[in-house]
C-alpha cells in the first residue's frame, strides 16, 4: 500500500488500482500481445477472471514503486524497442495519475505470438 | 541536398529510376527520399509529440529506424524489388527505436511481404504492399489507438484501394496517398483527445507523412533539404546574402505567393526567372510557393505576368531596392566580437528588431527561428561552431527550442551551456547577467536565475476556434498567452492588451516594454504605450520594434 500526505488526511493507494493503470498503460503499447501470470496464485486468478490483476506485481518502499510485468509479445518485433517503451509508459503514466515516484520497472517476457510465418 | 548513400543518382537518373514498374534500384531511391525529408523535418516531429509519452523523440526514433533500413539495403543494392524491399525491412526492424519506430518497422516488415519474389512493382502491387503493412501493423498491438501512425497508414491504404483506376502513374499514386495521409493526421486530434488538448497532430502520423511526401517530391524533382512545414518567411530567404549582390541595374524586388498549377515544373518555372532578374529564391510550404526575384526598373512587372501562366497569384509584394539598399545599410546589425577564452552567447530570435536588441546586449551571433520556423540542431551548431571560444551559452527563447538546443551541445566539442529561456524577455532579461570572462558554470546559473525576473505575455491571433485551459477562442480573436499559458481572447487588438493589463497585477512591476511585431506600425504601439503611461503612472514604459513575425506584441513586466 502507498501512503501520501495530504492538508485533510492520508491518501492510500491499493496495489489493486496502480494495477489498473499499469495494465492499461502496457496494452496499449506498441507490440504488447497480452499479459501472462507471474505465478501460481495468479495462474488461479487468470482461471477465473480474464480482466484480473494476474501478470503485474506491485512492490513499494519509501522511494516510491517497483513494477514488474509479464507481458507475452508478437513475434517479429525488436525486443529491446518494445520493452523500453513499455517501461517508459507505465512509469509515466503511473507517476501521472497517481503521483506516486516509480523506481523501477521490470519486464519478463513469458512468450510470445507468431501471427504470421516468415 | 543531404546525401546518405555515396551518390545520388542525377536528375535524368533519377527520372529514369523512379518510373513504374519499379526496379529495386527506384525503390531505394524512394526510401532514400523518405528519409531525407523525413530528416529535414525531423525537429518538427519531435515537437509535436505527445503522445504516448510526451518524450519528444519520435521524429528522431522514426528517422534512426529508417537510416537502419537503408543502411542495411544500401550496403546489399539489387536490381531486385522484393529482394530490396527484404534487405530494407530488415534493417530497419534490427535498427527499430523507440515506440513508433516499432510500429515503422513493422509496416516495412509487412511491405516487403507483398513484395516478396516480385523484381519490379507496380500501381496494384504497391496497394497490395500497403494492406499487408497495414495488417501487420495492427496485428502488434491488442487495443489500438486511433489517431496515430496506424489510423494514418489504414487511411492511406484505403485512398489507393479507392483510386486504383485513377493512378496511372506512379506519381499519381504517390499524390494520393500523400493527399490522404495529410488529410488523416490533420484528423487525429478529434481521433486522439490527449493530441487535441495540446493543440497538435499526431507525430508519428506526421513522420510517416513526411516518408510518403519526401517520395513524392523526388519524383517531382523538388528539394528535399528544406523543411516546409510553413511558407518560408522573408527572413529566411535570407535576403541579407542576396542584398551584397545587388548591382546596379537590379532597381526593384519583386516577391510573389503563388499557387502553383498542377503541372508545375520547378526547373523550368526557374529558367523563366532567369530571363527577367537575379538574386533569385523560391521557398514553398503547404502547397504555396514564394518567389524572390531582383529586375530591371522596365522589368519589374514581367515576374507577375510570367508567374500568372505557372499559378495563381495569392499576393504581391514590391519594393524600389536601392531605397530599401540605403535603409538597410544603415540598420545593419553589428555583434559582439567575441574573445578567445571569453563566453559567447547564441540567441535564437524570431525577428530583425529582436535580433538588434540582442546584438546591443552583447550576443555574439542570432540563429532566425521561433515558434513555426525552428532551427535545426545543424542551424544552431553553425552559429557558434566558427567562434574563437570554446564556451558557449545558448538561448533558445522558445519552448520547442530549447530541445535542438540540448542537442546541439550535445554534438559539439565545445563547452555548452543552455539557458531554458522560453520567450526572447526572458532572453533578454538573462543577458543582463552575462560576464563573458566569468565562471561558465556561475554564469549559467546566474542567467538562468534571471529568466524568473521577467514575465511576458504574448499577443497574437487565433488560427483556430478552440478552448483550451477554460479559455474560449474564436478564430481570427486575438488572444494572450502569459508566460506560456492562454489567459484570454478580445476581439480587438486593444481589448486584448487592455484586459491583459486587468489580469496581470500592474502594481507588481516597474517597467513594461512592448516589442511591436512585423506588420504593426510604431505610431500604433507609440499610442497603446501612451495609453500605458496614463492609466499607469508609476510604470516606466518602453517601445521597440520587434519585427516578428505572428505576434502583434511581445509584452514584457519587470
Amino acid at each position: 500500500m502507498t501512503s501520501q500526505d495530504n492538508p485533510m488526511g492520508k491518501i492510500y493507494i491499493l496495489p489493486k488500482a496502480i494495477k489498473t493503470v499499469v495494465r492499461d498503460a502496457a496494452l496499449q503499447s506498441y507490440g504488447v500481445i497480452g499479459l501472462a501470470p507471474g505465478n501460481v496464485r495468479q495462474s488461479f486468478v487468470k482461471m477465473f477472471d480474464e480482466e484480473g490483476d494476474y501478470g503485474i506485481s506491485v512492490a513499494s518502499d519509501e522511494h516510491g514503486l517497483e513494477i514488474t510485468i509479464n507481458l507475452i509479445v508478437e513475434y517479429g518485433l525488436r525486443i529491446k524497442s518494445v520493452t523500453d517503451s513499455v517501461a517508459e509508459s507505465v512509469k509515466y503514466h503511473v507517476e501521472k495519475t497517481m503521483g506516486v515516484p516509480v523506481t523501477r520497472v521490470n519486464i519478463h517476457i513469458r512468450g510470445m505470438r507468431i501471427s504470421d510465418e516468415d | 541536398m543531404k546525401q546518405f548513400s555515396t551518390t545520388l543518382p542525377d536528375e535524368a537518373e533519377r527520372h529514369k529510376l523512379l518510373k513504374s514498374p519499379l526496379t529495386g534500384e527506384g525503390l531505394i531511391l524512394l526510401f532514400e527520399a523518405g528519409l531525407i525529408w523525413l530528416t529535414t523535418n525531423q525537429e518538427y516531429v519531435n515537437a509535436l509529440n505527445v503522445f504516448p509519452v510526451p518524450d519528444g523523440d519520435t521524429g528522431t526514433n522514426m528517422v534512426l529506424t529508417m537510416q537502419a533500413g537503408f543502411a542495411e539495403a544500401d550496403s546489399k543494392r539489387s536490381k531486385h524489388a522484393g529482394e530490396m524491399a527484404k534487405t530494407f525491412a530488415h534493417g530497419a526492424l534490427m535498427g527499430a527505436r523507440g515506440n513508433s519506430g516499432v510500429i515503422l518497422s513493422q509496416i516495412w516488415r509487412g511491405f516487403s511481404r507483398a513484395l516478396d519474389g516480385h523484381a519490379t512493382v507496380d500501381q496494384q502491387l504497391l496497394t497490395k504492399a500497403l494492406q499487408s503493412a497495414r495488417d501487420t501493423a495492427y496485428r502488434g498491438v491488442v487495443r489500438p489507438v486511433e489517431g496515430t501512425i496506424l489510423t494514418v497508414l489504414k487511411d492511406m491504404t484505403t485512398a489507393a484501394e479507392g483510386a486504383s483506376k485513377t493512378m496511372s502513374t506512379l506519381s499519381d499514386m504517390l499524390v494520393t496517398l500523400v493527399e490522404a495521409a495529410d488529410v488523416s493526421v490533420k484528423n487525429t486530434p478529434n481521433l486522439l483527445p490527449q493530441l487535441k488538448d495540446a493543440g497538435v497532430v499526431d507525430s508519428g502520423g506526421m513522420g510517416l507523412f513526411y516518408i510518403f511526401e519526401g517520395m513524392l517530391r523526388m519524383i517531382q524533382g523538388l528539394s528535399l533539404d528544406t523543411a516546409t512545414n510553413n511558407v518560408v518567411s522573408l527572413a529566411q530567404l535570407d535576403l541579407s546574402h542576396a542584398m551584397e549582390q545587388v548591382e546596379e541595374g537590379q532597381d526593384y524586388e519583386v516577391v510573389i505567393d503563388f499557387e502553383p498549377n498542377k503541372s508545375f515544373l520547378l526547373e523550368q518555372y526557374y529558367q523563366g526567372l532567369e530571363e527577367i532578374g537575379v538574386s533569385i529564391q523560391v521557398g514553398e510550404g503547404e502547397g504555396i510557393y514564394r518567389m524572390h526575384i531582383h529586375t530591371e526598373l522596365e522589368k519589374r512587372y514581367e515576374p507577375i505576368e510570367f508567374t500568372e501562366t505557372h499559378g495563381i497569384i495569392k499576393k504581391v509584394y514590391m519594393e524600389n531596392l536601392q531605397d530599401q539598399m540605403n535603409h538597410r545599410k544603415e540598420s545593419e546589425i553589428k555583434f559582439n566580437p567575441v574573445h578567445p577564452g571569453e563566453i559567447a552567447v547564441v540567441a535564437v530570435s524570431p525577428g530583425q528588431g529582436l535580433s538588434r536588441i540582442f546584438a546591443s546586449l552583447g550576443v555574439a551571433a542570432v540563429v532566425e527561428g521561433g515558434q513555426t520556423m525552428n532551427p535545426s540542431v545543424k542551424d544552431l551548431v553553425a552559429a557558434f561552431e566558427d567562434l574563437p571560444t570554446d564556451k558557449v551559452i545558448i538561448l533558445p527563447n522558445n519552448k520547442n527550442i530549447i530541445l535542438a538546443a540540448q542537442n546541439a551541445a550535445k554534438v559539439s566539442v565545445k563547452q555548452v551551456g543552455i539557458i531554458p529561456t522560453r520567450n526572447t524577455p526572458q532572453g533578454f532579461a538573462s543577458m543582463f547577467r552575462l560576464m563573458p570572462d566569468g565562471d561558465f558554470d556561475e554564469v549559467v546559473e546566474s542567467m538562468t536565475e534571471a529568466i524568473s525576473e521577467v514575465h511576458t505575455a504574448e499577443v497574437t491571433t487565433a488560427t483556430r476556434t478552440a478552448e483550451i485551459e477554460g479559455v474560449k477562442v474564436k478564430k481570427g480573436e486575438v488572444i494572450v498567452l502569459y508566460d506560456g499559458k492562454l489567459i484570454l481572447s478580445e476581439k480587438s487588438l486593444d481589448g486584448a492588451v487592455e484586459a491583459l493589463y486587468d489580469h496581470v497585477d500592474m502594481d507588481e512591476f516597474e517597467r513594461v516594454t512592448l516589442f511591436y511585431g512585423e506588420g504593426m506600425n510604431q505610431s500604433a504601439a507609440n499610442s497603446l504605450a501612451d495609453k500605458t503611461r496614463e492609466n499607469y503612472e508609476d510604470l516606466e514604459v518602453e517601445v521597440h520594434d520587434g519585427g516578428q513575425p505572428h505576434y502583434q506584441y511581445i509584452i514584457a513586466f519587470e
